[in-house]
């Protein structure tokens, strides 16, 4: 996978670095959506055990 | 150490409410929201293949975005209280003593909070570095960039250094999806709904802040 964006040089020059590379993406997307399930499981799972004690 | 004024609202009706953000910040804080969104949804969109004409209106929002920000910098450090969004050693032992529970160990428990969590503490942080790298850059990329106030001039850096700068850009943005995510996932959770309702209202209830908050660390100014 790729880190980076490079422009192909039509003259056959070494590449030239341009920015980020999109690729990249869907993983911070799913970085994000990683931390709301797990948050989201271990508050379920944590109160409803409170519950039960009570 | 530093101590939030947390004013009382006038007598009358009131005199139980606890101001949080004044409207000056619930401004700052909806309109830096609805700027970085705008700004997000320029680049990305794009990018996942929703084509249209993207760039006026992100630079334009990236100059509104940068505006905001420096205001806000300016306030925070001379009118608010700085300290309060920083994480002290109070912090630190709370977060510490929380983990040592959560885990099953024994021990004090954990402390109140003032008015900012250290969770909340280290997302503002997180946010001002990627926030403050994507203004150097997106203010630099301008130079890239015809408007209708000046033609574009790359030629005042190098090629291989403009690369860096796109790549700061870009890491930085993709950046802020992950953390505007988790952000908004937490507004909307019903658990901590007196801090959404603070950023609409202004202000929580007199019993939200003594259950919450160390009056030690969050003084309420009872005048
Ligand atoms: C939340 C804030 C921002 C996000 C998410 C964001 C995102 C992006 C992305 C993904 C690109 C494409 C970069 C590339 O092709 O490698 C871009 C381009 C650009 N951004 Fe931003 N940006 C933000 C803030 C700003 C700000 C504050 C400014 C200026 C004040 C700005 C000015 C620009 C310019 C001029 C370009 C186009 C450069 C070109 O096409 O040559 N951006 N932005
Ligand atoms: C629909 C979108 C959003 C919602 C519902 C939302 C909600 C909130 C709420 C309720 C607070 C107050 C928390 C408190 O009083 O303790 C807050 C604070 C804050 N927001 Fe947002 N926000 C949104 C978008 C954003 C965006 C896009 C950013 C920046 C990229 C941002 C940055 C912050 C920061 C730095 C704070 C202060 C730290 C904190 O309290 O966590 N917000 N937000």
């Amino acid at each position: 996978m790729q880190l980076f964006r490079y422009s192909t040089s039509i003259y056959g020059g070494s590449d030239v670095l341009i920015g980020a590379s999109w690729d990249l993406l869907p993983w911070f997307v799913l970085a994000g959506a990683v931390v709301i399930v797990l948050h989201a499981v271990f508050k379920a799972a944590t109160s409803r055990r409170t519950d039960r004690i009570k | 150490m530093a101590v939030t004024q947390a004013n009382i609202s006038e007598a009358g009706a009131a005199s139980d409410r606890v101001t949080r953000h004044l409207l000056a910040d619930r401004l700052y804080h909806w309109l830096m929201a609805a700027c970085v969104l705008t700004l997000l949804a320029t680049a990305f969109l794009p990018i996942i293949g929703v084509k249209f004409e993207w760039l006026g209106l992100h630079w334009m929002t990236g100059v509104a975005l940068s505006a905001l920000v420096l205001i806000h910098i300016v306030r925070a450090v001379i009118w608010q209280d700085f300290w309060a969004m920083m994480i002290d050693r109070a912090d630190l032992r709370n977060a510490w003593r929380r983990f040592a529970q959560t885990f099953g160990r024994k021990g004090a428990a954990p402390g109140k909070p003032g008015k900012y969590n250290v969770l909340q503490k280290l997302y503002h942080a997180g946010i001002a570095v990627l926030v403050l790298s994507i203004i150097a850059t997106g203010l630099l990329m301008l130079l890239k960039i015809d408007t209708p106030l000046w033609r574009r001039n790359p030629y005042v850096l190098a090629d291989y250094q403009w690369g860096w700068i796109y790549v700061v850009h870009g890491f930085a943005a993709m950046g802020l999806i992950t953390m505007v995510m988790i952000h908004i996932y937490f507004a909307l959770r019903p658990d901590e709904w007196r801090l959404t309702r603070s950023m609409f209202r202004g202000w929580m209830t007199r019993r939200e802040f003594e259950e919450h908050h160390d009056r030690a660390r969050w003084a309420a100014d009872e005048r």
